[in-house]
């Protein structure tokens, strides 16, 4: 591909730039292949400002005269405007920009041509992979074993080459039970419970149909997953009508008949277009300037984030009741299994796990629940709230996530061992990035476009000690305990450091924030020294 | 005289038998004369009224009528006790009569009327007083700091007896060139005697803000030359000044129907009127009772949570206080104009405005000190009728007459400054909500009466003790001062976008979300910042130590 036919002009002198939060200043503006660089022409403390064009969710120009103005509105939420002078160039760039912004082609994504000095590509990309996980978990040993069926994702196209399933089923029933669920995503192990054994796996829907088929090997592989328990329960993530409503086309739910010891509980989540249409109606209702505090309040409500937020959150709850006080394992899955389920599964995880708490543990979690077992990114985060682009498979099923473990690190302030920052750092990059790790939508996505050779991995470059430093909570101090969240309504909050993260209010606590990060920053200097 | 426990059965005494009190700070006490002579006069003002003597049992008053107050299963008895700092409280106890007896009790003497009886009266500290609040915010003190300032201001003793204006403390500062003739003239044009006093001097640029009551031009337009010209005499030669009134055009219009209104163009030309809205009296007091049955609502729906904070009001109420309030700064700082609020009364939204305008604009008001003293200054000395306004909280459903949460809004304004500006306040959330908790039910005397006349004839600094007493010992002082504060010599303008104003949390959803958590976090940071502290010392004497050593011992540099 060949960026240059986009750009008919690269730079143009004399623009004016206006960005939330700071002063217009003027100076030089450049297009590339990837990126939008303005530089001040202030010589004393030349700023520079370097966008990905990626993060551009939408533009919109206007012509006065010879000169014209546009406005771009980004995926983080910010909203810049540059003044151009010239019809002409503002055209060109205004094509340029609308062009590259949204190329389908990931592999001339610039993620392909970051080559940070400091950094050469890794050895090994990710934190870890199925087999180091299950090598590290001993006590799986005994009752799990890791399979391979998969290694060359034709059993399943969305799953990891590797696996964890019961010890006693062997490939060839996993290959029949794939037959039987939505895509191939037969029930896989993703969290043991330490403290009693029991275990969290899920699955995409069983293809029961409208005439009822039934899948022995499904219902062996179920069964010795509660073999010396005296029952598991299934938790759906749509509504009862919504599941029978889904055996019209092929899919369905568990029969009681069939899987006479699992009890299903049914907690209707939205997805897909509700939730998009629900994060666009809450950023307009952000940025909503009538002061109106009626009118606002009506907003948020109609906006319906936050009963989505309460959702999620008694939902994960359901799920860590049923796994912590009840002690029995549960089956979680909704249709496809790639979106509600790795919320609640994750979710869950956070608030039993200690380990999941640090920042290497969230990271990893992040990792096994969204990049391995797949969830769709470049399909659910192709666009965000200011997109006028029809809606397709965009849901901000991810960012929902983050906002609950915001809410859980507001209600926990000393139990999470990282800090919003990084929350506002994953909420950014997982819809315009240097890196590769939300590239593509699965691992064999990510093999075939050799995403693991040729990008640099987001999490590492994390957990370098100085990024380490910055998204660590110096509050930090680790508790065994489960940390049940509050999921009454009076309880959440919206999330205004992402959402009204570019209005002036939100900065003083920053700086508080900083303050306090800077003093802990110091005393590690002193301690080494 | 023996004052006997007001609970039957209980033989604790106030008073021993030789007539001396005991000293005992618990304990609930009726005065059996009393109750045999004046019953008549009790139960009447039992009625209308409730206030806090109960605060010998459990230190929160309390209100107990919209509940089924007691219910029975079998010989057990339930209390639910709903206190005015917003607390729900269960008692189980065993034996009907007992519970019948307990909840009689907690009812009448909750809800006794007469000041003299009420808790301050019988409180005696069991800690050392240091520093008699009663004396640490003169008005001949704070005058002192505006005469080294300016030199057009003087003190007048023209209420010293509270006959021109009985909500005005004895001292008032006015413009020097007016005598005491000319403001009794002022007085009786405007609202219950409240002349144009001053409020706060602008150090930076001289200008200054005023309050007063409406002035009473009624119908037919009737003016007052004095009035005039005091006012004008604020304003430098050629400027102009601003008039906030806090009320509506219409409601200002309507006034005068009542004698009241607003002050006309035609007779004050050098003068810009600005109306804004801000809601008073029993809406308020309506918005308050909506927005905590809002939030002790249990449905568990975030849709229904979210209308009722949106119906009750309160959030809309927050932000227009603030609004004025900032207009009122804005006008001052950066119009360089002088400025004169009033609404109707000028006891109410009035003091909202203009002690809000002056944290806005003087750091000295956001330490510690400071903001008792601006308390003192536009709440207590200014009038604010704290008894007739804190009377009810939100869980009372007798008929509110006087009550209204000005007050508590006031607060609530001063929080949603804090959290924008987390580094510039001295005093930290828990001073607020202890002022919150003290305005409604206290063993202090501060909040006690209607006005400063009041106070005196009570004989509160000889009878009771002052918050401020308390308050301001090293121990308590600790507890509320803000571990970031950092003096920060600025104005301070804060968002009043709805989306940057929260719902106080602190003290709306205090008894029903679990702060551990978030305290334990508070703690955490307080911890981190004196430790840091505590290393900046240190590196500072080491380095003293360092330089030291250079210069006593030369070859230290070659070595």
């Amino acid at each position: 591909m060949e960026f240059a036919e986009h750009i008919k002009t690269a730079n143009v002198e004399d623009v004016v730039l206006r960005q939330p939060l700071q002063p217009p200043s003027r100076g030089t503006l450049c297009i590339t292949g990837h990126h939008l660089l303005f530089s001040d022409r202030e010589e004393s403390d030349s700023r520079q400002v370097l966008l990905l064009l990626r993060n551009i969710d939408a533009i919109e120009k206007r012509m006065s005269g010879s000169s014209g103005t546009i406005t771009m509105k980004c995926k983080d939420l910010r909203v810049l405007q540059l003044d151009i002078p010239g019809m002409e160039q503002c055209l060109n760039i205004a094509h340029s920009i609308e062009t590259l912004s949204c190329l389908d082609c990931v592999s001339a994504m610039y993620p392909f041509f970051y080559r940070p000095v400091d950094l050469s590509l890794p050895e090994q990309w990710g934190l870890s992979s199925p087999e180091m996980h299950y090598s590290q978990m001993k006590e799986l040993y005994e009752k799990w074993r890791l399979s391979t069926v998969n290694r060359d994702y034709s059993v399943c196209p969305s799953y990891p080459p590797a696996v964890i399933v019961p010890k006693s089923i062997d490939d060839d029933t996993l290959k029949k039970a794939a037959k039987f669920r939505q895509g191939g995503r037969f029930p896989v192990l993703c969290y043991y419970h330490k403290k009693n054994g029991m275990v969290i796996m899920r699955s995409s829907q069983p293809l029961l149909g409208a005439n009822r088929k039934r899948c022995k090997e499904d219902e062996l592989l179920l069964q010795a997953v509660i073999e010396g328990s005296d029952k598991g329960y299934i938790i759906d993530t749509r509504s009862m009508q919504q599941a029978q409503q889904a055996r019209m086309t092929g899919g369905g739910f568990e029969s009681k008949s069939f899987y006479d010891r699992w009890k299903r509980f049914h907690r209707q989540m939205e997805r897909g277009k509700a939730l998009q249409e629900s994060l666009i109606k809450l950023v307009e209702a952000c940025g909503d300037e009538s002061n109106n505090m009626d009118r606002w309040l009506s907003k948020l409500e109609n906006s319906k984030w936050l009963s989505h937020v309460q959702n999620a959150l008694s939902t994960a709850g359901l799920l860590v009741e049923c796994v912590e006080r009840d002690g029995h394992s549960v089956l979680v899955h909704g249709s496809e299994g790639t979106d509600c389920s790795l919320l609640i599964s994750t979710l869950a995880q956070l608030i039993m796990d200690p380990c999941c708490r640090t920042m290497e543990g969230f990271l990893g979690l992040l990792e096994r629940e969204w990049i391995q077992a797949r969830h769709p990114f470049q399909q659910r985060c192709a666009h965000s709230a200011y997109s006028h682009a029809r809606l397709q498979q965009e849901s901000p099923v991810f960012l929902l996530l983050l906002d609950c473990v915001w809410q859980l690190w507001r209600q926990f302030p000393l139990a999470l061992g990282f800090s919003e920052a990084l929350l506002l750092r994953l909420a950014t990059e997982v819809y315009a990035s240097d890196y590769g790790t939300f590239l593509c939508n699965s691992d064999q996505e990510r093999c075939a476009l050799e995403v693991k050779e040729r990008t640099h991995c987001l999490f590492r470059a994390l957990l370098r000690p100085t990024e380490r430093d910055y998204y660590s909570n110096p509050l930090y101090e680790r508790t065994e305990l489960a940390i049940w969240p509050s999921v009454h309504p009076q309880s959440l909050q919206l999330w205004k450091g992402y959402f009204l993260r570019w209005t002036q209010q939100v900065r003083h606590l920053e700086e508080a924030q900083e303050e306090i990060r800077n003093m802990v920053i110091e005393w590690g200097k002193l301690a080494r020294s | 005289m023996s004052r006997s426990c007001c609970i039957i059965n209980c033989n604790s005494r106030s008073h021993d038998s030789h007539g001396k009190p005991t000293g005992k700070e618990i304990g609930c006490y009726r005065i059996t004369s009393l109750k045999r002579n004046c019953s008549s006069h009790v139960s009447e003002v039992t009625k209308t009224r409730r206030m806090a003597w109960i605060a010998a049992i459990q230190r929160p008053n309390i209100t107990s009528q919209n509940t089924p107050a007691h219910r029975f299963v079998g010989s057990l008895g339930h209390i639910t006790v709903k206190c005015k700092d917003l607390r729900v409280i269960q008692l189980e106890i065993t034996g009907m009569e007992e519970c019948l007896n307990i909840a009689s009790s907690i009812e009448a003497l909750s809800t006794l009327d007469l000041v003299s009886l009420m808790y301050p009266f019988f409180y005696r500290p069991m800690f050392e007083v240091i520093e008699d609040g009663w004396n640490s915010f003169l008005p001949q003190n704070a005058f002192k700091d505006l005469e080294s300032m300016t030199d057009e201001w003087r003190l007048s003793e023209v209420n010293k007896d509270f006959s021109l204006c009985p909500s005005y403390p004895p001292l008032v500062a006015v413009p020097k060139d007016f005598d005491d003739e000319t403001l009794k003239k002022v007085a009786t044009f405007r609202h219950g005697g409240r002349f144009p006093v001053l409020s706060y001097y602008h150090k930076k640029n001289g200008m200054v803000m005023m309050r007063a009551g409406q002035p009473l031009t009624g119908t037919n337009g009737r003016r007052c030359k004095e009035d005039e010209k005091l006012i004008n005499a604020t304003l430098r030669p050629g400027k102009r000044g601003y008039i906030i009134d806090t009320r509506a055009i219409n409601v200002a219009q309507q006034a005068k129907a009542r004698g009241g209104g607003f002050e006309l163009e035609a007779n004050y030309p050098q003068w810009r009127r600005i109306h804004k809205a801000i809601e008073r009296y029993n809406v308020l007091q309506e918005s308050l009772i909506k927005l905590v049955e809002a939030c002790n609502d249990q449905s568990h729906s975030m849709d229904r949570w979210l209308s009722k904070l949106e119906a009750s009001n309160w959030q809309t109420n927050v932000k227009e206080i603030l609004t004025t309030a900032c207009l009122a700064a804005q006008c001052i700082d950066r119009e360089g104009a002088s400025v004169l609020v009033h609404g109707t009364e000028g006891t109410d939204s009035t003091l909202q405005v203009t002690s809000l305008a002056q944290i806005i604009l003087d750091p000295g008001c956001r330490t510690v000190k400071g903001f008792q003293s601006l308390v003192e200054r536009e709440w207590l000395q200014a009038g604010h009728p704290f008894q007739q306004r804190c009377a009810q909280s939100a869980f009372s459903n007798s008929k509110p007459r006087h009550e209204a949460p000005v007050f508590l809004l006031f607060l609530d304004c001063v929080w949603q400054i804090l959290r924008q500006f987390p580094c510039s306040f001295e005093f930290n959330e828990s001073f607020l909500v202890l002022l919150f908790e003290h305005a409604y039910a206290s063993q202090f005397g501060t909040f006690l009466g209607n006005s400063a006349a009041e106070r005196a004839r009570l004989c509160l600094p000889e009878k009771t003790v002052s918050l401020w007493s308390w308050v301001n010992r090293p121990q308590e002082l600790e507890r509320l001062t803000n571990p970031l504060y950092e003096p920060n010599s600025l104005v301070i303008w804060p968002s009043v976008a709805p989306q940057s104003l929260l719902l106080w949390e602190g003290v709306f959803l205090r008894w029903n979300r679990s702060s551990k958590c978030l305290d334990e976090a508070y703690e955490e940071m307080v911890h981190i910042i004196e430790y840091n502290k505590e290393l900046q010392t240190k590196v500072n004497s080491l380095r003293r130590q360092l330089a030291q050593l250079e210069t006593e011992d030369p070859l230290l540099h070659t070595p």
